[in-house]
């Protein structure tokens, strides 16, 4: 966007929207029989998104598995959800301020 | 885009709920009829979720690896128990028997409130995320008008 800091946050922001679909869609499928948790590895995906790769889904382990076979937890779910949000929030926030730190300058050269 | 597909997502949850919830009103509304079109007592009904693709206006163009298949959910079938009726002595009933019996639906519909309950937090759960997905929308287009 305007710099590599900027840039790195759109990346993010990206990711977390990313994530936020995933756990959207294990909400959605909290009651669908075999259905398994998706979700993606934050901290390697930002890295590797860095450096243009496409995020990868992993399905996350150590959680318990119900009778139909469908292992979503929902409390986990509801808890990403909005961490994923509070997240989003911060850092939208912060190229927000950079945005406006930019326009501000722009106005002054124009005098 | 990414975070209209996960509002699709949530709606196709909430769509599966609601027809969940559709199902069991009707089942605690006919536990005690004896009479259908098929002939016989009414039988316990019930929703099966399958996980499906989302179909979204825009979705074909804007594809991305993530968009994997089969993140929404979909009612894949419903099934109709198959259990044997109950059998009521009530002589004076118009549906009994020559012996006297009449034949009940064999569930009980405390099983399907119980049921209801999880269908309507299950239905919350997709609105809250709807919601938190809403948000993140309006933050993003906040950060154009500065």
């Amino acid at each position: 966007m305007f710099d590599p800091i900027s840039g790195r946050m759109s990346h993010y922001l990206d990711l977390l929207a990313e994530r936020q679909k995933l756990v959207s869609a294990n909400i959605a499928n909290a009651d669908t029989p075999g259905f398994r948790t998706r979700d993606i590895d934050f901290n390697f995906e930002f890295q590797s998104l860095m450096s243009g790769q496409q995020p990868g889904v992993i399905e996350p382990e150590g959680l318990s598995t119900k009778n139909d076979g469908n292992n979503v937890n929902i409390d986990r779910e509801m808890r990403l959800l909005s961490e994923n949000a509070m997240r989003f929030n911060f850092v939208s926030q912060l190229l927000r301020g950079e945005a406006r730190d930019f326009r501000l300058a722009i106005k002054d050269a124009r005098g | 885009m990414s975070l209209f597909n996960s509002m699709s997502v949530s709606a196709s949850g909430m769509s599966a709920q609601r027809f969940r919830t559709e199902l069991l009103a009707q089942n605690i509304a006919n536990s005690e009829t004896t009479r259908t079109e098929e002939g016989g007592p009414y039988r316990h009904q019930d929703a099966v979720f399958q996980s499906a693709p989302v179909t979204h206006p825009f979705s074909s163009a804007f594809q991305s690896s993530l968009d994997a298949p089969n993140s929404g959910v979909a009612v894949s079938e419903v099934q109709i128990d198959d259990r044997e009726p109950i059998r009521r002595y009530l002589p004076g009933h118009p549906d009994a028997d020559d012996k006297g019996y009449v034949a009940f639906p064999n569930f009980s519909p405390i099983e399907e409130m119980v049921d209801l309950m999880g269908a309507s937090r299950s239905f919350g759960a997709n609105v809250t995320a709807m919601n938190a997905v809403k948000d993140m929308i309006s933050k993003s287009i906040d950060l154009l008008r500065g």
